[in-house]
This record gives structure tokens, C-alpha cells and sequence, in this order.
């Protein structure tokens, strides 16, 4: 019975962060996707299917082969190839209050990148992360490696 | 004694720098500036604590090799460099989204005629390219009251939303915003009427 307590309190404190999820915004979805792809939503890992939700502090991996195309709704574009870890840090869209955010952190891997209208409406709100590296993005189109 | 242990600590430090130095080299890394889709280069920026490097021309490159390097001297990355390493990220790049603008008669939700007909090219697009979303946002122009502009922008973007799930595109799919005058397809001062900026955007993705 204290186990089956236990379990069920750890099982709550694992889903926790994908619940927390329900009522926030979508920002973007997988366009494509090809071979593993999964996606790292608080300590829950789900497939990356085309056509899945993304939520913003989501992680985007592939495996090998695996590859993903991304869609953000101010449109920007991020696709990445095997072996590739992306983090969505930060986002925010709303230009009726005149609040954006960009934070893209690329961990691992091969990216391409295309800016979309956060980087046209506010070039400064949006900051792309390697491990040694920030690029301060003022469009329109990026190619960037990281290797481990 | 204990100088000499601290010099042989601060020796090995060093070393273990060095090491790590070394092993951070082998990490190359790569930032290429492409022309987009449209075949327009923008501009970036690249920074480690050590220095940064602008990349400002189709195929400018820098590398990185730590953070407490400094990105390398631009020079132009071969399109063989390209074609290896990014082949994969660039093969399931989403296809560039499809946009239509909408318009409306001045100060109510019905479409103009021109609008009216794209409504069926719109649900072409979302069909052709099996859409996973499409974005409509409402849109002002500078005149009149945030509040007035906002519910009109937002009436309007659900007006095509109904519209296109009369043809049968499915609900779940869309997503209804309003920018407000926060995104002018036309930039004006505050106050200044433009009906360009009076309109709907539809995207597909």
C-alpha cells in the first residue's frame, strides 16, 4: 500500500510538467518529420510525429537516421538533421501588446534556420544559443553546425 | 613546501586547461549566412566572450572553437561544405508557408468581391499541402480606439474562419489571433487611416 502510494506520488511528480502543459499556448509544430524524433516536455518524453504541438520549453531530438522540420507561429522555420537537439527556451508572439521573445538554444547537431516575424517586428527580442557561441539573427536565413 | 605544492597545482590546472583547450578545437563548429527562400540575405551576428564576427553575404562563414575563442575570420563556406554537412536539416525543411490577404469593405466584416474568391484558393492550398495549421490574424490600421480596432480585427479574422470551415477545412487546424495595429503591412504614425493595413492574414503551413 506505501509503495503503490509512493509510486503513484512519483508517477504524478514525473506527468506534473506535461499537465501543466494542457493550458498553454501552442507555438509550433513538427512539419516533418523522418526516422526518430521525439520531443522532451518536462520529464516527459513524447514521439515527434508531423503534426505534433509544440509547447515552449520543449526539447526537439533526433536519433540516427532521424531529421524534423519545425514551424513556429510567427513562421519561422528551424529544421535539423541526425543526431540534433534543439531547445525552444523562450516565445512569446503578440504583437497586439507588442511582446515577443526568441530564444532558440541549439545543443547538438546540424540546423538550418529561417527568421519569421518576430525577427522583422523586434530583431532584439530574438537570440539563438550554442554551447560557445550567440548569434544576434537579423535575418533571414542560417546554417549552423554544432558538434559535440 | 606548501608554495611548491600550490605551484605543482597551479602547473597541473594549467595543464588540464591546455587539455581542454585542445579538445574544444576538435569541436568545430560552423555558422553560414544562406540566401532564404526568396533569395534575400539577411545579416547575423556572432559572438563568443572572446569576440564576435559579422556574417553579411551569401555564403559568409565563421567557425567556432570555444567559447573563450573568438569566431574565426569570415571567409566563404564551399557549397560541397554545405551540401555534406547540412544535406539532412535541409531535406525536411518545411515548405515556405503560403499567405493570403484579405480585405474588407470599410468598417464591417463583409469581404470585398476580389476576397470573396480566394477564399476558395485558400482551401486549395490547405488541401494540396495537407496544412497542418493555418493562422489567420486580424489587422488595423492606426485610427479609432485599441478596443473598437481589436474586436473589429477579431470579428473579421472569425468571419473567415467560418468561411473556411463552410469548405469543409477542419476546425482544429485553425488558429484565430488578432494583431491588432501591432503588425501594419504598411507602417503609419498613430492616427493615420490606411486601408492596406485594414485586413486578414491567412496562413498556410
Amino acid at each position: 500500500m506505501k509503495i503503490a502510494a509512493r509510486a503513484f506520488l512519483i508517477a504524478m511528480l514525473v506527468a506534473a510538467p506535461a499537465f501543466a502543459q494542457q493550458g498553454a499556448e501552442v507555438i509550433g509544430h513538427i512539419q516533418n518529420a523522418q526516422g526518430a524524433v521525439s520531443i522532451q516536455r518536462g520529464g516527459t518524453t513524447l514521439p515527434g510525429a508531423a503534426g505534433a504541438a509544440l509547447y515552449r520549453g520543449d526539447r526537439v531530438r533526433t536519433g540516427k537516421p532521424g531529421a524534423a522540420g519545425i514551424v513556429l507561429t510567427d513562421d519561422t522555420s528551424i529544421s535539423q538533421g541526425s543526431s540534433s537537439e534543439l531547445s525552444l527556451d523562450d516565445y512569446a508572439f503578440d504583437p497586439q501588446e507588442g511582446k515577443f521573445a526568441l530564444v532558440l538554444r541549439m545543443i547538438k547537431g546540424t540546423f538550418s534556420y529561417i527568421t519569421g516575424q518576430i525577427v522583422k517586428l523586434a530583431p532584439e527580442s530574438a537570440h539563438v544559443h550554442t554551447p560557445d557561441a550567440t548569434i544576434a539573427v537579423r535575418g533571414t536565413k542560417l546554417l549552423i553546425q554544432v558538434q559535440e | 613546501m606548501a608554495n611548491q605544492r600550490s605551484i605543482w597545482a597551479r602547473y597541473l590546472s594549467w595543464l588540464a586547461g591546455l587539455m581542454l583547450i585542445a579538445l574544444a578545437g576538435c569541436a568545430s563548429k560552423a555558422i553560414i549566412l544562406v540566401p532564404d527562400p526568396l533569395g534575400h540575405v539577411g545579416r547575423a551576428e556572432v559572438s563568443t566572450s572572446a569576440g564576435k564576427q559579422l556574417l553579411a553575404k551569401a555564403g559568409d562563414m565563421t567557425r567556432i572553437s570555444g567559447s573563450s575563442s573568438p569566431p574565426s575570420a569570415v571567409t566563404t563556406a564551399a557549397p560541397e561544405f554545405i551540401a555534406a554537412t547540412f544535406a539532412e536539416a535541409l531535406a525536411v525543411e518545411p515548405e515556405p508557408p503560403q499567405t493570403f490577404t484579405l480585405m474588407f469593405e470599410a468598417g464591417a466584416t463583409v469581404l470585398t468581391a476580389d476576397s470573396r474568391n480566394m477564399i476558395a484558393a485558400i482551401v486549395t492550398a490547405i488541401e494540396r499541402r495537407s496544412a497542418i495549421s493555418v493562422g489567420i490574424s486580424g489587422h488595423t490600421d492606426a485610427v479609432g480606439s485599441d478596443k473598437l480596432n481589436d474586436a473589429l480585427a477579431l470579428e473579421r479574422a472569425q468571419q473567415v474562419k467560418a468561411l473556411l470551415q463552410q469548405q469543409g477545412v477542419k476546425p482544429e487546424l485553425i488558429s484565430v489571433t488578432s494583431h491588432g495595429k501591432g503588425n501594419p503591412a504598411i507602417a503609419t504614425p498613430d492616427g493615420v487611416p490606411e486601408p492596406r493595413n485594414r485586413r486578414v492574414v491567412v496562413i498556410v503551413h
